[in-house]
């Protein structure tokens, strides 16, 4: 049995996991999660690397705790190393680092793509799971679209260790473009949820945004959408901006799928792949969910979005890919170095 | 692509000197750009007047091609296109060039505190160049001698690209 501990300080929050064998999550903490938070007060700071030193011991503590185990009965320690936000990512190294030389422990470092990807092969076991235990798991060569605030991208995977990037942003990640469209409509942070849910009382067809769709590529482009979002809202009065603000949030996000999907339904075809996962934050969107399954449906292909909780970054994903690259004997020495940015 | 405005120059050739007494203009200089492509062309050529150390602040609100300009100006260090996306999320890219290269994006910064927790201060000025987006969010503490870069859409695709250099004879090749 092989027990890994994964350590993601890639953004905003901290996080911990200690993942069986690359599938069975025993535990997988973050650190904006209420248990954690609660013994400290007050919430996780938007950016703060001091938030991340003042969390990563407690983090980790409640993720062995709920794990049941020790330090000492894990296999490796698994450390993301990029790419993220270059501060933040030097604490989680850092402390794995550390672990792993007092305890005489194997690191591996593993690049958060990677871990999104692997987030498929995820699963809880318990009552509180959303995901039965064992995964119903893609085989290989399957297709991966990462979505999220800082990413988006497209993979074909072949194989553990075997990714081909077929294309990803060249501007805005879609996730950005929710947040940024949300704080433009005077709306909260992040943008993604309240979006979401304003969507639903809006007519997705109201307005015409454009879409991207970049035909000769599989590349993304999200910036042109935001910025009509921004030339229609000024257009607007005050007042039917308000009550159009629905409406605008459906067509925007209707946009965005509209992209995603097609671009996803275009790889299929050209790839002959018939697997698709679809994992990052903004996979979480269930609207992003119905269309992208409805698409399956209609081409014959498996559509695999693990749950939510593994679909937002965590450490989990982290250890499973960790798992992989320990048995593969791909560890790393004590001078691992973050990178903000690392494509896969 | 035009130049419109070019302040008083002085003809180095000539053997015109400023008098040392006299303030040193400011150089500004202002374009307009059709679209992205003419925008990256503008950020090319600035790109190819920085030195190791230099810093560009780029001013402008959303979607007033801040992002789209820096591909240009990497482009000019040997960066591919693809490999300058928005930084909005992890704030501090680095690229491995030489001169070392920073994109930066204080566009979810906040609080001034929070430079000091990322790093910020350690990524300008010695040996690399960079480039700052939302560079407002550090006013007042970013070295007087940044070239400062003003963006502003006047509609679709058009923008005023105005940039405020030092004032070097470099700036007459732009």
């Amino acid at each position: 049995m092989s027990l890994i501990l994964g350590i993601d300080t890639s953004c905003d929050d901290t996080t911990a996991a200690v993942v069986e064998n690359g599938t069975k999550v025993l535990s997988n903490i973050v650190s904006n999660q209420t248990e954690v938070h609660k013994k400290y007060g007050g919430i996780v700071p938007e950016l703060a690397s001091r938030r991340h030193i003042e969390m990563i011991w407690p983090v980790v503590d409640e993720a062995l705790k709920a794990a049941n185990i020790k330090l000492e009965d894990l296999s490796g320690v698994a450390a993301c190393h990029g790419p993220g936000l270059i501060g933040s990512l030097l604490v989680g190294c850092s402390f794995a680092k550390a672990l792993c030389y007092s305890k005489g422990i194997p690191l591996v470092a593993v690049n958060h793509l990677e871990g999104h990807i692997f987030s498929c092969f995820l699963s809880e076991r318990g009552p509180v799971g959303e995901t039965e235990f064992p995964p119903r798991t893609p085989s290989f060569p399957f297709l991966a679209l990462i979505v999220s605030g800082g990413h988006t991208c497209l993979y074909r995977v072949d194989d553990f260790g075997k990714y081909r990037e077929l294309g990803r942003t060249r501007d805005d990640a879609a996730g950005e473009a929710y947040d940024k469209v949300s704080k433009l409509l005077g709306l909260g942070y992040p943008g993604g949820p309240i979006i979401e849910k304003i969507a639903q009382d809006g007519n997705p067809k109201a307005i015409d945004f454009p879409r991207a769709y970049l035909p000769e590529s599989f590349d993304f482009s999200f910036s042109g959408l935001k910025t009509a979002v921004l030339n229609f809202v000024k257009e607007q009065r005050a007042e039917s901006r308000e009550q159009r603000v629905n409406d605008i949030a459906a067509s925007f996000q209707a946009s965005i799928i509209d992209v995603l999907v097609r671009k996803t339904e275009w790889a299929i075809k050209k790839e002959g792949i018939k697997r698709v996962v679809l994992t990052g934050g903004v996979a979480a969107n269930r609207e992003l969910r119905r269309r992208m399954k409805e698409m399956g449906d209609e081409r014959e292909v498996e559509i695999f979005t693990p749950s939510a909780s593994f679909c937002t970054d965590n450490a989990a994903m982290i250890a499973s890919a960790g798992y992989y690259h320990l048995e593969a004997g791909d560890t790393v020495g004590l001078d691992l170095n973050p990178k903000a940015y690392m494509p896969l | 692509m035009k130049c419109y405005c070019s302040p008083r120059r002085y003809n180095y050739q000539r053997g015109e000197k400023r008098s040392s007494c006299e303030a040193k203009p400011k150089q500004t200089m202002k374009y307009i750009s059709k679209g992205p492509d003419e925008t990256k062309e503008i950020g090319f050529r600035l790109g190819r007047l920085l030195r190791p150390g230099d810093v560009v602040g780029l001013y402008g609100e959303l979607g007033s091609g801040k992002t789209t300009l820096v591909k240009g100006i990497a482009r000019a260090l040997g960066i591919e296109d693809k490999d300058i996306v928005s930084a909005s999320f992890t704030i501090i890219a680095d690229y491995n060039t030489t001169p070392p290269f920073s994109h930066i994006d204080l566009y979810r910064i906040e609080k001034d505190s929070e430079l000091d927790d990322i790093g910020f201060w350690d990524q300008i000025g010695s040996d690399s160049i960079s480039v700052i987006e939302w560079a407002e969010k550090a006013e007042g503490r970013l070295p007087e001698k940044m070239v400062k870069v003003r963006l502003k859409s006047l509609g679709e695709e058009m923008r005023e690209i105005t940039i405020e250099g030092r004032n070097e004879k470099d700036w007459d090749n732009l």
